[in-house]
């Protein structure tokens, strides 16, 4: 039967020679909303990407203009914020909408101890242990509860976080405002801008190397264990609603930190730095990064930095229309963000250069 | 005495305008099962429809009747487009990232059309107040009270007394048979949602001329909202308006008697009402308990 058919298309002698077996053509939306694993790239080459990456930045500081630094030290900062909340959102599968609050515990932390006399680089890691204590706090009763009511009550902290800020004139002197001393010691020969850059930047490898063996390691397998299915990893031993709280008081101390660096950068903040706005910017690095990926983290800061700078310059307006449309079409059309187009579009040149792979792979 | 009699009565008017708001959260999480974070804006929206086609010279009454208009095909349209296609995935996060984007990209069309200048929505009976035992009540606060109560009462009866209404509850209580009884459950969800959408509109009309309308009008307003949503419980109409009415009234008499709170930090008050009640009775007052089986 089959021989009968191939010797009448012979006869038949088709213009066109058999084509070789191809992938299905898909429709660009599919392209898109197809979920992608990570490229397989050896360690070496990983390695070397990642080095080259930090060097390039390092460079940056020393030969460019202060504003320059200002954006690259304010993209670092976001991403430690954003690989925190990754983690959350990513890996344990509980919203917050509201990291302002904790970035602000940062800021403020580093700018009170910072004005008692410590060295502001002192207060960072106390910035992150006071936003992991606060976030501790908050989220034992917060997590109780999952999904959307999760997300009702943290995006009402991030309401509350500015009038909070304000009532607490105090210590935060409120409205007024309050200045940081963001200087480099003065055994180091650097600029503010260029110190603090360097610092996010120290800050943001960290970051990166603490999230990867997060992932890796037995906390964040129970965190996915528990986002997949709560039953199961709780009979299998995962102290569930304590994992949830240190998860959580993690992720708020990634905020911490940032917020700690961002407060030095600026030398000087106040309630209005740290509105709904900022957690909602918080949430569109992961969702336009792409959720669950640290690479993403990155990506979702550069782009949350770069569209007010460029939209703003429209119209004031324009930068949050722009947040708003860019979420609903990264929900509908990218739901694996930008570290998914990049992986889909780099995957044909790792597939064709054999030593880009591990040698299990070759 | 009379300063408490006049939080009472400031605390029921600023509670109706809560509850209402609440109610449209409840309309649409009884459709989606989820929180439209957007509501807010879709309100301020409707009282700046409401404000440019009184501006245009129509009478404030069929202005408000345009502008509710809007709103509930605005409601009408997400819901069909934005929410029901997610809705089919059963996931939280698209949800409220879409309701947030809706929330963001909505606000800064509003200031970008009508700008961060104040505009005045005149109050529906005029200036002036009326003396109820002792406290001042204005007109507008009479107006509030009196529509929100009417409105709830005549939405009751929507839902008990007309096949609609029935439909919708069908839908809400059993998608799949109200299906296989040839409900149009897809069309009730979005009517769900223009209802939402509407009463929104009143809300956010009524209260202009009490805040002063621009762009950040609806903020502290929308946080309350959810206070009293949660206090009633998510899924019910009535606890919408009693818990509207409790946080109105726990906010105006602690922001008067409790030094520490005072005016500016009110707000802190939503969050704990919202953390409390989402530990101690999840369901809130009137909200039906969920039962997972395992």
């Amino acid at each position: 039967m089959t021989t009968q058919l191939d010797e009448q298309t012979e006869r038949a002698d088709a213009p066109e020679p058999a084509a070789p077996a191809r992938a299905p053509r898909i429709t660009p939306v599919e392209w898109l909303r197809t979920p992608r694993p990570p490229l397989p790239l050896s360690k070496p080459v990983s390695l070397t990407l990642g080095a080259a990456g930090v060097v390039a930045l390092a460079i940056v500081p020393f030969v460019n203009p202060s504003w320059v630094n200002l954006h690259v030290a304010l993209v670092l900062i976001f991403a430690i914020v954003a690989m925190g909340l990754n983690l959350l959102v990513g890996m344990g599968g509980q919203v917050s909408l509201g990291h302002a609050a904790f970035f602000a515990v940062g800021a403020y932390t580093t700018a009170v101890v910072g004005a008692a006399g410590v060295p502001a680089v002192a207060t960072l890691p106390l910035a992150g242990a006071v936003a992991f204590a606060i976030g501790w706090l908050f989220g034992i009763p917060a997590l109780r509860l999952q999904g959307l009511q999760l997300g009702l009550v943290t995006l009402a902290l991030a309401l509350v976080t500015p009038p909070a800020i304000r009532q607490l004139d105090e210590i935060t002197r409120g409205s007024r405002g309050i200045g940081i001393d963001g200087d480099a010691p003065a055994w180091i020969p650097l600029d503010q801008d260029q110190w603090v850059t360097l610092l996010a930047l120290a800050a943001f490898v960290l970051a990166w190397i603490a999230t990867a063996r997060f992932a890796r390691g037995r906390l964040g397998r129970s965190f996915v264990a528990i986002r997949d299915a709560e039953l199961v990893a709780e009979t299998l031993g995962v102290a569930v609603q304590r994992t949830k709280v240190r998860l959580f008081a993690t992720s708020a101390a990634y905020a911490g930190v940032g917020g700690g660096l961002y407060a030095m950068l600026l030398e000087f903040i106040g309630p209005e730095n740290f509105g709904l706005t900022l957690s909602i910017s918080f949430i569109t690095m992961i969702v336009v990064g792409g959720i669950a990926t640290v690479p993403g983290a990155v990506l979702g800061a550069a782009f949350v930095q770069a569209v007010p700078a460029i939209a703003g310059e429209i119209d004031p307006a324009a930068a949050g229309f722009t947040y708003g449309v860019v979420l609903l079409l990264f929900v509908f059309f990218v739901p694996f963000g930008l570290i998914g187009v990049i992986r889909g579009a780099l995957r044909p040149l790792v597939d064709r250069v054999p030593w880009l792979r591990p040698r299990r792979l070759r | 005495m009379d300063l408490l009699l006049q939080q009472l009565v400031d605390g029921v008017a600023a509670g109706a305008i809560y509850g209402a708001l609440a109610l449209a959260l409840v309309l649409v999480y009884r459709a989606s099962h989820t929180i439209n974070f957007a509501q807010g804006e879709m309100a301020l929206l409707g009282a700046y429809l409401s404000w440019q086609f009184f501006a245009f010279g129509l009478p404030l009454l069929a202005a408000l009747a345009v502008s509710v208009l809007a709103c509930a095909v605005l409601g009408m349209g997400i819901e069909r487009v934005l929410i029901r296609p997610l809705a089919k995935r059963n996931q939280h996060l698209p949800m409220i990232i879409t309701t947030l984007g809706l929330m963001i990209a909505l606000n800064a069309v509003i200031a970008w059309v009508w700008g961060h200048q104040t505009r005045e929505v005149p109050p529906v009976l005029g200036q002036g107040a009326v003396e109820v035992a002792g406290a001042a009540l204005s007109r507008q606060d009479l107006v509030i009270i009196a529509t929100v109560l009417g409105g709830a009462i005549a939405l009751a009866a929507f839902f008990r007394f007309t096949r609609t209404g029935l439909f919708m509850r069908a839908t809400v209580g059993d998608p799949e048979s109200a299906r296989l009884s040839g409900v149009r459950t897809g069309r009730m969800l979005s009517v769900g949602w223009g209802l939402a959408g509407g009463i929104g509109a009143i809300a956010g009309t009524l209260i202009a001329p009490e805040l002063f309308l621009q762009p950040g009008m609806m903020a502290p307003v929308l946080i309350y909202a959810f206070a009293a949503a949660t206090l009633g419980g998510l899924d019910s109409p009535l606890g919408a308006i009693v818990g509207g009415i409790i946080v109105g009234l726990a906010e105006n008499i602690a922001g008067t008697y409790v030094p520490w709170i005072g005016s500016e930090f009110k707000q802190g008050l939503a969050l704990a009402i919202i953390l409390v009640v989402l530990l101690l009775r999840p369901a809130g007052l009137f909200g039906s308990r969920k039962v997972v089986r395992v």
